[in-house]
């Protein structure tokens, strides 16, 4: 009460509120009114530019400056308003510049959608490539082990060779022979040959077992 | 029989009975100044006046800020990396709080018994809109949603979830809304438009990269379903614990539907349409090409 009282406008409204419903005793909040500023619009001295004269300037006869002036003063302009409108070739300009520019949202949704279409085939193939690769991982990691573990026992084994060559030469030669120097190749050449020859001897023996093994048992079976 | 004591009382005699308020009567409450400090009055006379001793800092001939000697500053050393990369082509978006729309709505500068739109939002100087400073309108932020109590039909370009909520909760109805720059200008300075002598343009549709948001029902999209509008408000209702109140049974029913076409920027006035001021007349195309045009 003491609000609506200190406040005029409030006021107003309360008591002629309670004209109308005295039951229903609800404050009701008034809205400030928009109080626009005034608009000098001069209607009691139009400037209408005189458009034959060639002292107006050039923007003062262009159509863009009627509309204003029509905007402005209205029917006192003394403008056809039918000519605030594009005309038809205009419009036409207007509605070919708009089918260009500013496409449909049919054809926007259209294109959105396969756009993500386009992006959710691109993603998909990367992670079936990626579980494609995982898949192969386990058999990629067992052979690389594999393999590391043959190259160390390689060089483990040549270590050795290497070691027992180097073993036999001292042997043979009664000093510590670098394996570089000729003699020590000389002897390297020596052993691989009676080595070979061993070997050709073991293959005639096996070939030989081989032939009579399968021709003793099926006379002895028959 | 006594007098029904007036409300008031004193305090309101006075008021009624002294002078207007001037320049001449009033003066700042004890404490209210502080008197700033004065440069140059110090023992010895001052001295140099809080400078330091000769140099660029006495001389006032520093440097600019980041200079570092000669060594290439940190701003310089540092490269550059697409961050900001079409930074001042980004739309941006004057941010409401619900703070401060409950404020204008208490303190009665935006009117609650009809639809609120940004040219409601801008008469009664709630938020300022630079449509040249690539803003594309105003994003509802929930900050005071907790003491939001308002019913209104409102109109906004961007919304977060918790807004959305805080003004369904209370019974309102939300929906974003496109405007692009040209009818953004239009909307928020109506009058100086009308001087202009133009008709009333389209309102375009949102570019391609903004299509998803406006038909999204989550977000109370304009160009999206009303069934999934509807689906949303009740998964939101049940997503932050409120009955949601029935719009059908309410009696400002008819105002709280109340939407703009896709292709309208004013309620009550269609596209095609000059609007004179002067005379206060509303002139209408009647050659049916541009009725089509302004009808498509």
């Amino acid at each position: 009460m003491a609000a609506s009282v200190l406040c005029r406008r409030t006021a107003v409204l309360h008591r002629h509120f309670k004209h109308i419903s005295g039951s229903q005793c609800a404050i009701l909040l008034q809205t400030a009114k928009y109080n626009p500023r005034p608009l000098r619009l001069n209607l009691n001295e139009p400037y209408v530019p005189d458009k034959d004269s060639t002292k107006t300037p050039e923007w003062q006869k262009t159509a863009k400056y009627d509309a204003k002036l029509y905007g402005r003063y209205g029917s006192a302009s003394g403008l056809d308003p039918a000519r605030l409108w594009p005309s038809h070739g205009q419009l036409d300009n207007i509605i070919t510049e708009e089918k260009e520019w500013q496409p449909s949202l049919e054809v926007m949704l259209k294109n959105i959608e396969l756009k993500e279409k386009e992006e959710t085939e691109k993603r998909q193939a990367k992670e079936r490539l990626i579980a494609a690769n995982m898949a192969k991982m386990p058999k990629m990691v067992a052979d690389w082990r594999r393999e590391k573990r043959e190259a160390k026992q390689k060089q483990k084994d040549d270590k050795a060779r290497r070691e027992k060559l180097l073993a036999v030469a001292r042997e043979r030669f009664g000093f510590a022979v670098d394996p570089r120097s000729p003699k020590f190749l000389e002897m390297v050449a020596e052993i691989e040959k009676e080595d070979k020859k061993k070997k050709k001897l073991m293959k005639r023996m096996l070939k030989g077992e081989q032939a009579a093994a399968p021709v003793t048992p099926p006379a002895a079976t028959s | 029989m006594s007098f029904p004591k007036k409300p008031g009382g004193k305090a309101l005699d006075v008021l009624q009975n002294l002078p207007r308020i001037s320049l001449a009567n009033m003066r700042p409450e004890p404490g209210a100044g502080r008197t700033s400090k004065r440069r140059g009055r110090g023992q010895h006379g001052g001295n140099r006046s809080g400078r330091g001793h000769k140099g660029e800092r006495q001389r006032g001939n520093r440097p600019r800020l980041g200079f570092e000697g000669g060594q290439t500053p940190f701003y310089l050393v540092i490269p550059k990396y697409g961050f900001n990369e079409g930074q001042s082509r980004r739309p941006q978006y004057q941010p409401l709080s619900l703070k401060r729309l409950q404020y204008l709505i208490d303190v009665g500068r935006v009117d609650t018994t009809q639809p609120v739109d940004l040219t409601q939002l801008v008469n009664g100087r709630g938020v300022t809109i630079q449509p040249l400073k690539k803003d594309y309108g105003v994003q509802l932020v929930d900050e005071g949603a907790d003491i939001f109590a308002a019913k209104i039909n409102i109109e906004v370009q961007r919304a977060s979830e918790g807004a959305i909520a805080a003004i369904e909760r209370n019974g309102g109805v939300i929906t974003t809304t496109f405007y692009d720059p040209i009818s953004l200008g239009i909307l928020i300075k109506p009058v100086p438009f009308f001087l202009r002598g133009q008709p009333i343009p389209k309102r375009m549709l949102p570019g391609q990269d903004m299509v998803p948001y406006y038909t999204d029902a989550e977000n109370r999209g304009y160009l999206a379903d009303p069934e999934k509008i509807q689906q949303a408000r009740l998964a939101l209702a049940q997503k932050y614990g409120y009955i949601l109140p029935d719009l059908s049974k309410d009696e400002l029913y008819h105002m709280l539907s109340t939407r703009k076409d896709v292709r309208q920027i004013f309620f009550g006035l269609a596209p095609g349409w000059v609007v004179n001021m002067s005379e206060k007349k509303i002139l209408k195309p009647t050659d049916e090409k541009l009725l089509q045009y302004y009808s498509s």
